[in-house]
């Protein structure tokens, strides 16, 4: 019994084409959340094409995890550990492509923003974009090495990245009232900050669900969160309007 | 080393209570330390490769083993209050009260009508129209009597496999047993009376305590409540199905059911 590997070897074949794939996907993604970071940060427009154009192809990987997936469960009626790495992957597919649309949703924007030279500081959106592109790093770890502490780190690190929106938003709002110049970029930067942290919340995701399929259970319903960007930061912002 | 779900365990009543129950054929010791519940009107799958002793648990629990010199048990099997492994038990009424079926159907060679009656008659004095309505009565329970109902008299071994099977939990059920074991009762049978034989269950565990045999992993995700791991006559692991097929505790449990064992 210390051989840990399906006595139908086909069936571990599959088990392997699929874990390669989620492997796949996961890289080009993680990718594609780098060059849109760069398009942003650098004002790099090669990058922002670069991650657009890569979306198709995670597209259909999608298509094609959730095809082997579902020839898996048909075919091999898989049981305990594989049926939750199986069902996870179908799972966890869905939250890559999300993550690969908000990317390229990111780099498209950063190409159509003018920025007022000077007046914007975008250290708050790097930091932010750095700690996403962190926990995404950890979560597909997670997923290639089937890694459940990893997992739980990514779920504990979310609740930074719900900080730094938070933060962000009041920072960005801010600028808007002190010139209306502002505004037009301003908006771009803070549909930007929200792509990051739906970013964030599908990297969770991703973790939620390797916890799940490695260990069996799962982790609370309650996630560690931040405080809440809209309701309480627009009244907190309204009333202190001099910040010059 | 088992584990016992505690919703099973919390399971009001408990049909056939098994502890530390050995069993040898002569020298082999083929049953070691066996302990668990069956809980009333509920399906307990047992599975295991073969040999691991999952059909000798069955057989110990009508005593079929009596038949054979040379095999005996120890331990307990508490069944209404009494050990079924008491050597001064009356045999018939256990047997008419745990009612078992076997992987490839065993009509007797008789009418249809007489394999279920047989027994009947060993048991109670019915009159003609009372025998003609349990008959009714049972073969209707097992959705066989509007297949049946116009050639009651003609021999039983006319009917297909999956209806003689049907045939056999009828006879077993006639005799209003509160148990009843079935050793791979569709291995032998095609999907479609397979499917048949599955609903067939759902319906009895209203009424009856089921143990099932089988080495279809489907069937026993399907249809047990409580799925129990055997593997060289030692109980592994014993869970709720929908546990132990997501997520069962023993690495053993874990190998086997998806296909690891080597």
């Amino acid at each position: 019994m210390a051989d840990r590997s399906h006595i139908v070897k086909s069936y571990e074949h599959e088990l392997g084409q699929l874990r390669s794939m989620m492997a796949q996907m996961g890289g080009i993604v993680e990718n594609q959340v780098a060059l849109a970071l760069s398009a942003i940060a650098d004002r790099n427009e090669e990058a922002a094409d670069a991650a657009a154009r890569q979306d198709p192809e995670v597209d259909q990987l999608e298509r094609e995890v959730e095809g082997l997936a579902i020839r898996l469960l048909a075919l091999r009626s898989p049981m305990a550990g594989d049926l939750r790495e199986i069902v996870a992957a179908l799972k966890i597919t869905g939250d890559l492509e999300r993550i690969g649309d908000y990317a390229s949703s990111i780099a498209r924007r950063s190409l159509r923003i003018r920025m007022p030279e000077n007046q914007i500081s975008l250290s708050g959106l790097r930091s932010m974009g750095r700690l996403v592109q962190e926990n995404l790093r950890r979560s597909i770890d997670a997923i290639t090495q089937q890694d459940s502490n990893r997992a739980m780190e990514v779920w504990h690190a979310d609740r930074a990245v719900d900080e730094y929106y938070t933060a962000l938003f009041r920072e960005l709002v801010t600028y808007m009232m002190e010139d209306a110049r502002n505004i037009r970029a301003c908006t771009e930067l803070l549909f930007i900050a929200k792509n990051l942290e739906r970013i964030g919340d599908h990297a969770t995701n991703i973790a939620e669900r390797v916890f799940y399929a490695v260990t069996g259970d799962n982790l609370p319903s309650l996630r560690p969160r931040g405080t809440p960007a809209t309701a309480l930061t627009v009244a907190e912002t309204m009333q202190e309007p001099d910040v010059r | 080393m088992t584990e016992t779900d505690p919703q099973v365990a919390k399971s009001p009543e408990v049909a056939l209570a098994v502890r530390n129950l050995n069993f040898y054929y002569g020298e082999n010791h083929a049953l070691h330390d066996i302990s668990i519940d069956f809980p009333a009107r509920r399906v307990t799958a047992m599975i295991g490769p073969s040999g691991c002793g999952k059909s000798t648990l069955l057989r110990v629990f009508n005593r079929m083993y009596d038949l054979y010199p040379g095999q005996r048990a120890t331990g307990e099997v508490i069944f209404d209050g009494r050990n079924v492994l008491e050597r001064d038990l009356d045999l018939n009424i256990l047997r008419a009260r745990v009612g078992m079926v076997f992987q490839k159907p065993t009509p007797f060679p008789m009418s249809i009508y007489d394999n279920i009656a047989f027994g009947l008659r060993l048991h109670e004095k019915l009159n003609k129209a009372d025998m003609d309505a349990r008959v009714q009565d049972v073969l209707t329970r097992v959705a066989l009597w509007n297949e049946v109902r116009d050639r009651l008299n003609a021999p039983a071994s006319g009917l297909s496999g999956g209806q003689q099977q049907r045939l056999c939990i009828a006879r077993s059920i006639a005799t209003r047993p509160e148990v009843l074991l079935l050793d791979e009762p569709t291995s032998a049978l095609d999907p479609i009376s397979t499917a048949r034989i599955e609903e067939l269950l759902d319906e009895l565990k209203e009424e009856f305590t089921i143990a099932i045999v089988t080495h279809n992993m489907q069937q026993a995700a399907r249809c047990a409540d409580q799925v129990a791991f055997f593997y060289m006559g030692r109980l592994i692991e014993v869970d709720s199905a929908d546990r132990m097929f997501t997520n069962p505790k023993q690495q053993q449990t874990q190998d086997y059911i998806t296909g690891r064992f080597g």
